[in-house]
């Protein structure tokens, strides 16, 4: 079935998950974010690359509206998810969320067993009637990030005693649990070794198969690898968004070109 | 509804997902706002015994602020008081005789009315005639307008604080007494002023004449070897232990000593004062020396701990700096860190100095709370401290010393309130961020 | 006369400062390089003067008193202290004192006033003694250290050594104080135990020690069955962190999370001004507002209520730790990392849930840590209690009645004529060390928990 649905998906064309125009964003009087508009693809990967402080985090994060934790954030211009405003009246934060999924740069586990950890969001909404059901989640989600082998002997044990890159598969394994439809991933392999990194970048791959996945990474080869559409930011501009072979290959802009070929960043 | 089956199997199920999450929001939305609710609810709890505290403190202490006074002609008889005799004489019926003339149908030879009517005047008034008469012997024999205290009972009275319409057997006034104030009171002799007497006069046993100079006296006292010894003693411990010591067994058995001693009940340090330093070391009680020894223990601790951590709010850098050019490790830390972490470490000793002024139980064991008349002239006379004063005070039967007490507590707060900002006002002004 | 010594210390000080400053600074306008400053050649004079003479001063007044007495004693005809007690030993020798204080009541023996005028004599000898070797140590330590400046000789590094020296004492007066309470409480509550049996101080349930005890009959009469001390004070402290721990931990919430910017910042100087309040406020404050409010509230129930209940007691208390419960909880809160904040939330939990579930049992450890140090100072909290809490020991936990607590005993054993050889002196002590024992375990357990949670999270 699996195959199935990969195959039709790799023929459809794909639909716009989000779509943002004229995006800004403001931390207090400075502004972080100009005027961006980009449309992020169903069952793509899109990496968004740039130097460090960008505004590419900051953009990733009004995707799931993370920024309304910050006081001082003030998003303005649309998101549309699915064709609706997240940041209108009607939307609630925590409704957009289980849609949209979140993992960070650093593996964040709670602090409860591995079990604990992935049942956390469909306990929270709702999502299991009986323990049966809520097993077969934690079971689907773990095998879905590729942890089940490793954690299927010690799901009692604590989420923060694994290794580094079974945590950040861990938290991945919570973030696809509830089901959503768009993840969102805060260089997830900065914290992580090499080998470590394969795994996750290999993860992600997979998960392109059901989700529209987002990804900020300032390592251009990791876009490279996992990616199949790049966005470059550049001092709170989307400076160049495409095809990410025809991004690393023949940019159109030159500050792009400049970037890819190490000159600024 | 397909969407629910056991085989989560994708993208497609999604609808359902929103739909169950849709539904369980409201629930969900409830139960964090009745969270916030009983937050708001145990906030506004401490809020209200504050307000309650200072309120009923306010309340009740707002009246030692005032004294009532009676301004009498006082005829200084030569038969009852000759210079000769001084400081000896019959101040008490000259009192007496003189408040007489202001009720003539009265007689004054009855020797019960004669007690009745001088029990308008506090206790204290004899005294005030006396020392006036010391001072200048010719006023013997003449007419003088003397203002002297009301006593206490009076004094609640004129307050307010004696119902008039309470049956006569449950009044502390008789009807006679209300009478006779009343008689003064419609000759305009009664007088409210502002009671100087509460900071200026030590104690007493009557609460019309006590004050809190001694109090004051004590605890500055106290406060002052507080200061002397916890300040230098818990500075070097400090820079010993954040810049030099070793990081070995003993220094962090010093450590783990010096935050178990901020732990310590203070009674503890009271029980240790008592034994070591009246008991064996022949220190004399009540004496605000040895309040300030058992105080300063008491500080130590919370100096060396503020101390600590401005020295290690001090960047690296600026060690690294001073150490580039030569400076020996003595000299780095005396003459660039201590400097710059001085605000940090006069800030967290003011909060140690405050809270060691209003700490009472040690200052009881070791007898701070003597019945001592007069103010003491050093460190190691007997004396009362602010917070005994208080204690003394409340345990005092006398209506009268229920407003001092609140009135005492009204001072004390002030030194605190001011002792405090002064910390705020030190630390907001040259804290630094690095 | 008493500063004298003082006086001269400092004056020797500083004079010794300026003669090694002004040679080493001539040295050096010989031509001649020093290898240290002038400036440590005269604080090396000046430290090497102060430090063992001040040393010597306070210890010299620190004998004294006790050395005079014992050479007045000693000098009284033979046979007069024959077959007496220690006490009236004591007696004699404050009303010995007080004689040559210029206090002298009735008409007191010849031997007596001698005696008087003997303690005078030596007590004037022995400030002239102090003075004179107070002047010779200071003028033979200034006489070496003069003698050490020299190009050559490395007075920072004997400056820095002294300084060193300095502060590892303040930072072992921590210790000795430990030792001093240790030590002080240990030896008055073995004293005690010579009197009063260990296992009746601890299982005993009658606790009478006012009863007056007749010189003939030691601790026959009194009783000092100390459980319904301790009950008492259980009693006390459970009431108050029944009211602290939860209402403390509810503020906490509300303030690390729900709260704006502007509550925050009024309500936190606010709890921290109701943690500065002296406890002989709240004391004040439970007699004057919470007592007679709580019988009132009794009587209108119909039920028969104490004029000191536990109630009142431990609920002022409880009050007095909010502040001191929500600050541990809020510091717990606050350390515990954003990344869990922002995991939970973008899985979609509500803010409230997010804490319920993942912040606040991430910060129990820190949390316990704090309760703990909470019910340290529930127990060993005196004022509250001396105040509002009643003085007869009563066995019940009935929060309504009157109970005792240990601090309260231990006041007023104490207030008052103390000698250290009664048991109601003693039992303070034995009180005390109880006291000092279950805090420091409670403490250092705390502590522990404490450090533990921080390091986690560091």
């Amino acid at each position: 079935m699996y195959d199935n649905l990969k195959a039709e998906s790799a023929l459809e064309t794909k639909d716009i998950k989000f779509s943002a125009k004229k995006v800004q964003v403001f931390y207090g009087d400075t502004q972080a974010i100009k005027d961006v508009d980009v449309d992020i693809e169903d069952k793509t990967v899109t990496a968004f690359i740039g130097p460090s402080g960008c505004g590419k985090s900051t953009f990733l994060r009004c995707l799931n509206r993370m920024n309304d934790t910050i006081d001082i954030c003030r998003v303005e211009g649309d998101i549309l998810l699915d064709g609706e405003d997240i940041y209108d009246k009607a939307v609630d934060a925590v409704q957009l969320r289980a849609k949209v999924g979140m993992v960070f740069q650093k593996p964040n586990p709670f602090p409860k067993s591995i079990y604990d950890n992935v049942a956390y969001g469909p306990r929270i909404h709702g999502l299991a009637r009986t323990k049966a059901d809520l097993d077969e989640i934690v079971e689907k989600s773990l095998r879905r990030a590729a942890l089940w082998d490793e954690a299927k002997d010690r799901l009692d044990t604590p989420g923060t005693g694994l290794s580094g890159g079974q945590q950040q598969r861990l938290c991945i394994a919570r973030a696809v649990a509830t089901e959503p439809e768009v993840l969102l991933m805060d260089e997830p392999c900065s914290a992580l070794d090499p080998i470590a990194t394969a795994q996750v970048e290999e993860l992600i791959d997979e998960l392109r198969s059901q989700y529209s996945v987002v990804i900020v990474t300032h390592s251009m080869q990791q876009a490279a690898r996992v990616s199949q559409k790049t966005a470059f930011f550049h001092l709170g501009n989307l400076v160049e968004f495409g095809e990410t072979d025809k991004i690393f290959t023949n940019p159109e802009d030159e500050r792009t070109e400049s970037y890819i070929t190490g000159r600024i960043g | 509804m397909s969407d629910t089956t056991p085989e989560y199997s994708g993208a497609g199920h999604h609808g359902g997902t929103m739909d169950i999450v849709r539904k369980g929001l409201a629930k969900r939305k409830r139960k964090q706002a009745i969270l916030q609710g009983i937050g708001i609810a145990a906030i506004g709890f401490s809020l209200t015994v504050l307000f309650i505290l200072l309120a009923s403190l306010v309340s009740t202490g707002y009246h030692a602020f005032t004294q009532t006074h009676v301004e009498i002609e006082v005829f200084v008889d030569p038969e009852e008081i000759s210079e000769e005799n001084l400081p000896r004489g019959g101040f008490r019926n000259v009192l007496s005789n003189s408040l007489g003339q202001y009720f003539p149908e009265s007689d004054m030879s009855d020797r019960a009315e004669a007690r009745v009517l001088s029990s308008i005047l506090s206790n204290g008034a004899q005294f005030k005639l006396r020392d006036m008469l010391v001072e200048d012997p010719s006023l013997i024999g003449q007419t003088i307008s003397l203002t002297v205290p009301t006593s206490d009972p009076y004094d609640q009275l004129n307050k307010g604080l004696i119902d008039r319409a309470t049956p006569e057997e449950f009044r502390r006034l008789k009807d006679e007494e209300i009478e006779n104030f009343d008689t003064l009171s419609e000759l305009g002799l009664v007088s409210k002023p502002f009671n100087a007497g509460l900071l200026t006069n030590a104690d007493s046993r009557f609460p019309e004449l006590a004050g809190l100079k001694g109090a004051l006296v004590g605890s500055f006292w106290a406060l002052l070897t507080c200061f002397l010894i916890s300040f230098p003693l818990g500075i070097g411990a400090a820079i010993y232990l954040e810049e030099f010591a070793p990081k070995n067994k003993v220094s962090d058995f010093i450590e783990v000593n010096i935050n178990n001693l901020a732990a310590v009940p203070s009674v503890v340090f009271g029980l240790l004062a008592l034994a070591v330093f009246i008991g064996w070391f022949g220190m004399p009680r009540s004496a605000p020396f040895v309040g300030g020894l058992a105080l300063a223990l008491m500080t130590m601790p919370t100096i060396i701990i503020a101390t600590r951590a401005a020295l290690k709010a001090v960047p690296p850098s600026i060690r690294e700096a001073a150490l580039g050019v030569g400076a020996s490790k003595h000299q780095v830390v005396f003459q660039h860190v201590l400097p710059l972490a001085m605000p940090g470490i006069l800030t967290g000793t003011i909060i140690g100095l405050a809270q060691a002024l209003g700490e009472t139980a040690p200052l009881l064991l070791i007898g701070m709370n003597a019945f001592i008349t007069s103010a003491a002239s050093s460190p190691f006379d007997s004396a009362t401290a602010l917070p005994t004063q208080i204690f003394i005070w409340a345990d005092s039967p006398e209506r009268g010393f229920v407003s001092r007490t609140s009135a005492a507590i009204l001072v004390l707060l002030t030194f605190l309130i001011t002792m405090n900002a002064l910390a705020i006002f030190l630390r907001s002004k040259f804290e630094r961020k690095w | 006369m008493g500063m004298l010594p003082f006086a001269i210390l400092l004056v020797a000080a500083i004079v010794g400062y300026m003669i090694n400053l002004q040679s080493a600074r001539a040295i050096r306008a010989g031509g001649t390089r020093l290898h240290s400053l002038s400036g440590f050649h005269g604080m090396f004079s000046a430290l090497l003067v102060i430090v063992p003479v001040l040393t010597f001063v306070l210890l010299w007044l620190g004998f004294e008193t006790a050395v005079i007495e014992r050479l007045m004693f000693a000098s009284l005809p033979s046979g007069t202290l024959d077959g007496l007690g220690s006490g009236e030993v004591q007696l004699i020798g404050a009303e010995i004192r007080s004689i040559a204080g210029g206090r002298v009541f009735g008409t007191p023996e010849d031997w007596k006033l001698a005696a008087a005028e003997r303690l005078l004599a030596y007590e004037a000898w022995s400030d002239w003694l102090l003075i004179a070797a107070v002047a010779a140590l200071s003028v033979a330590l200034m006489l070496f250290a003069r003698s050490r400046v020299a190009p050559e000789y490395r007075a920072r590094q004997q400056v820095e050594k002294i300084t060193t020296g300095l502060m590892i004492f303040c930072a072992t007066v921590a210790i000795f104080t430990t030792i001093g309470i240790v030590f002080a409480l240990t030896y008055e509550t073995f004293k005690f135990f010579q009197m009063v049996s260990i296992t009746e101080f601890l299982f005993g349930t009658s606790w009478e020690p006012q009863i007056p005890i007749r010189e003939d009959q030691i601790a026959a009469e009194g009783a000092f069955g100390a459980v319904p001390v301790f009950l008492g004070t259980i009693v006390i402290a459970t009431i108050a962190l029944t009211v602290a721990v939860p209402v403390g931990l509810l503020t906490a919430i509300y303030l690390n999370e729900f709260a704006p910017q502007a509550v925050r910042s009024v309500v936190k100087p606010i709890l921290e001004i109701l943690a500065g309040v002296p406890t002989v406020v709240y004391g004040f404050f439970a007699i004057l507002v919470v007592a007679p409010a709580i019988r009132e509230l009794g009587v209108t129930l119909g039920l028969d209520v104490a004029s000191n209940t536990a109630l009142a007691a431990g609920g002022v208390m409880g009050v007095m730790l909010i502040p001191f419960i929500s600050s541990f909880a809020d510091d717990a809160l606050s350390a515990v990392p954003q990344s869990l904040r922002d995991g939970a939330l973008a899985l979609g939990a509500t803010r409230g849930e997010m804490m319920m579930n993942v912040l606040f049992p991430a910060a129990i450890p820190g949390i316990v840590g704090g309760v703990l140090l909470a019910v340290s100072r529930a127990i060993g909290e005196t004022m509250i209690v001396v105040m509002a809490a009643g003085l007869i020991a009563r066995m019940t936990i009935n929060p309504l009645d009157s109970v005792t607590a240990v601090t309260v005993q231990i006041v007023t054993l104490l207030i008052g004529d103390t000698s250290f050889d009664s048991p109601k002196t003693l039992a303070a002590f034995a009180l005390g060390m109880m006291l000092f024992i279950a805090t420091l375990v409670i403490n250092v357990f705390a502590l522990r928990i404490v450090r533990k949670y921080r390091e986690i999270y560091d």
